[in-house]
């Protein structure tokens, strides 16, 4: 039988996330003042960290397979604590990362259901930050964390804005609504994938972490696919506000940093060995590139079949299927009027292929200018002109010249760290720019 | 008797599953509906993650079967799984996949504490009533009751 366990923080902790969340999701008592309305009967919102129960005790998968899963952190051998630890810190940073990135342009949504649909996918991924939270202070980790305590780390996580958090995709502005959308699409998806191989994990509380949270995924996954189904039918129907290149543009600028959220398609060998996923990152991202595929075809299906309202399902598939082959026109519907899924190594810049020019169709660039005017032409103007973007040409630039190495590259993408307080109105971060050397550079104070 | 177990895969429903429900609704009652099947797959993945169920044969989404568990309804305080909507690729009955699709949600209401599992019927549609007297359903003290207003 399905049990979960509610979990509150202590109240300090549980007021913290609250203050948090006064300051990053303004609407948050809106969402739950509406919530019968838009969500009749499914059960209220809970702030609080939910463990699974009755879940298997024997590790799964690794070196230490069969035996008994740990419970505490001085279980694990030092580098696995160290290792878990950096993936809960991860994990933690995405979840309140996420929301300051849907905050900023959620009131732009086109109607309200699509507004709280969004809200919701905040509000839930609060109490998944909440529930790292509590794998983080329910038991003592100073040993493997250089002596930062549990405090200390919370104070870390809550103070992150966009620009410090630990991966990439979470440090990139929205433009528009069509990123909360298009990112509930791709990069959910991508958290989908870790909550699922998370589930194995040798250290319990993580693993009975993972099914509550995924069950709220799969609605965060819903609430970005079925807005770009439902613009890709109004595109075929002629709403010249909302277009298929749009989304194309949103699918460029995420599908990337979700490949790259995987981590390096070398690595990953780690996280099997200590028993933490049961897949290594070449083999989840691959996972991932196929299923936002098929999440195109449908979109793509729905686009056809709103153009042309008496083509059967049969004719749609066919006609996908040569639009794709021959890469040219049916009935004034080019190849390219459709969406495509990205190349696994364009617009990189980290993993196997950082750096490397290649366009979303797999073709290849002789010249960094050439391919950031390709990428220009690809890319949403707003997110063309940001600061990201200009040190993302500037470290191509130098690549390509030979100036720099990749990996050195890979480095010097600027992150936003913090010099302040936990409560973000201290606007005490950051841009630095890490040396080859691991030291830092401060580029600009936000 | 089914004629034979197709080799179908039985799991959750996903949203990735909505071309496919849309395209078997459409083969069975010849039209194309994917604003109502994108409302009710949103429904049931928001509600019950887990609960739906389809059959997948090679890769393609060939039967659905929607529902889920809840209590506070018509006074059953317990909670009860409901079977809502099903459907089945026509090419594919006949092949025991309704059957599959409904054990393997009797297992997810089960493990949700419901004891129970209940679905209306037309008395009219004899197949759909021959469907759910062979997977066990029989007679309920409830009665469905409704007038015209």
């Amino acid at each position: 039988m399905i049990k979960v366990e509610n979990r509150d923080l202590p109240k300090r902790y549980h007021d913290a996330v609250e203050h948090w969340q006064r300051h990053n999701f303004k609407d948050y008592d809106l969402l739950l003042k509406y919530w019968d309305k838009y969500f009749p009967k499914d059960e209220s919102f809970c702030l609080c960290a939910k463990m699974e129960l009755g879940t298997t005790d024997v590790i799964q998968i690794g070196e230490f397979k069969g035996e008994k899963k740990r419970e505490k952190p001085e279980e694990m051998t030092p580098e696995q604590a160290k290792h878990l630890l950096a993936i809960i810190k991860a994990q933690a940073s995405t979840e309140f990362g996420s929301i300051q990135q849907h905050a900023g342009t959620v009131d732009r949504a086109r109607d309200d259901e699509d507004k709280f649909w969004t809200m919701r996918v905040m509000a839930e991924e609060l109490r998944h930050g909440y529930q790292m939270l509590h794998l983080l202070l329910s038991e003592d980790w100073s040993s493997v964390s250089g002596g930062v305590t549990g405090e200390q780390m919370v104070e870390e996580i809550l103070s992150m804005t966009t620009g410090s958090h630990v991966l990439d995709a979470f440090n990139l502005d929205y433009d528009s609504y069509t990123d909360n959308v298009v990112f509930a699409a791709c990069i959910d998806r991508v958290g989908k994938y870790q909550l699922t191989m998370q589930k194995v994990c040798a250290y319990k509380p993580m693993a009975d972490s993972m099914p509550p949270m995924l069950r709220e995924e799969a609605f965060h996954l819903a609430a970005g696919v079925i807005p770009m189904r439902r613009w890709a039918q109004k595109a075929a129907q002629g709403d010249v506000f909302v277009t298929m290149p749009m989304m194309q543009h949103a699918l460029n600028k995420w599908v990337p940093r979700g490949l790259e959220m995987f981590g390096d398609e070398r690595g990953g060998d780690t996280n099997v060995k200590f028993g933490f996923k049961d897949l290594k990152n070449e083999e989840a991202s691959s996972l991932y590139h196929e299923e936002v595929k098929k999440m195109v075809h449908d979109i793509n299906t729905r686009f056809l079949r709103a153009r042309f309202p008496d083509m059967t399902p049969d004719r749609c598939e066919q006609v996908l299927g040569d639009l794709e082959r021959s890469r040219g026109t049916y009935h004034g519907v080019r190849w390219d009027d459709l969406l495509r899924v990205p190349d696994k190594r364009f617009f990189r810049r980290k993993g196997v292929h950082a750096f490397q020019m290649v366009g979303i169709d797999g073709e290849t660039f002789e010249s960094a200018d050439e391919y950031l005017r390709y990428l220009a032409k690809n890319l949403n103007e707003g997110y063309v002109a940001s600061r990201d973007m200009r040190l993302y040409a500037e470290a191509l630039e130098k690549v390509a010249a030979g100036e720099l190495k990749v990996e050195d590259a890979v480095k010097a993408m600027p992150k936003l760290k913090r010099v302040g307080g936990t409560c973000p109105c201290s606007k005490g971060v950051r841009w630095v720019m890490e040396d080859c050397d691991g030291g830092e550079t401060t580029v600009a104070v936000r | 008797m089914p004629e034979t177990t197709a080799a179908a895969k039985i799991r959750p429903l996903d949203e990735l599953d909505l071309n496919g429900i849309v395209r078997i609704d459409e083969k069975i009652t010849g039209r194309y509906q994917p604003d109502l099947w994108e409302q009710r797959v949103m429904f049931y993945v928001r509600r019950d993650p887990g609960a739906s169920q389809v059959a997948e044969v090679d890769g393609r989404v060939v039967g659905f079967m929607l529902g889920d568990c809840r209590a506070g309804e018509f006074g059953l305080e317990t909670p009860s799984g409901w079977i809502e909507r099903f459907g089945i690729d026509p090419d594919f009955r006949g092949k025991d996949l309704g059957r599959q699709m409904f054990e393997a949600m009797c297992r997810h209401f089960k493990a949700e504490g419901a004891t129970s599992v209940r679905t209306l019927v037309d008395r009219n549609d004899a197949s759909l009533a021959g469907f759910l007297k062979a997977i066990g359903f029989g007679e309920s003290p409830l009665t469905a009751l409704e007038r015209a207003i």
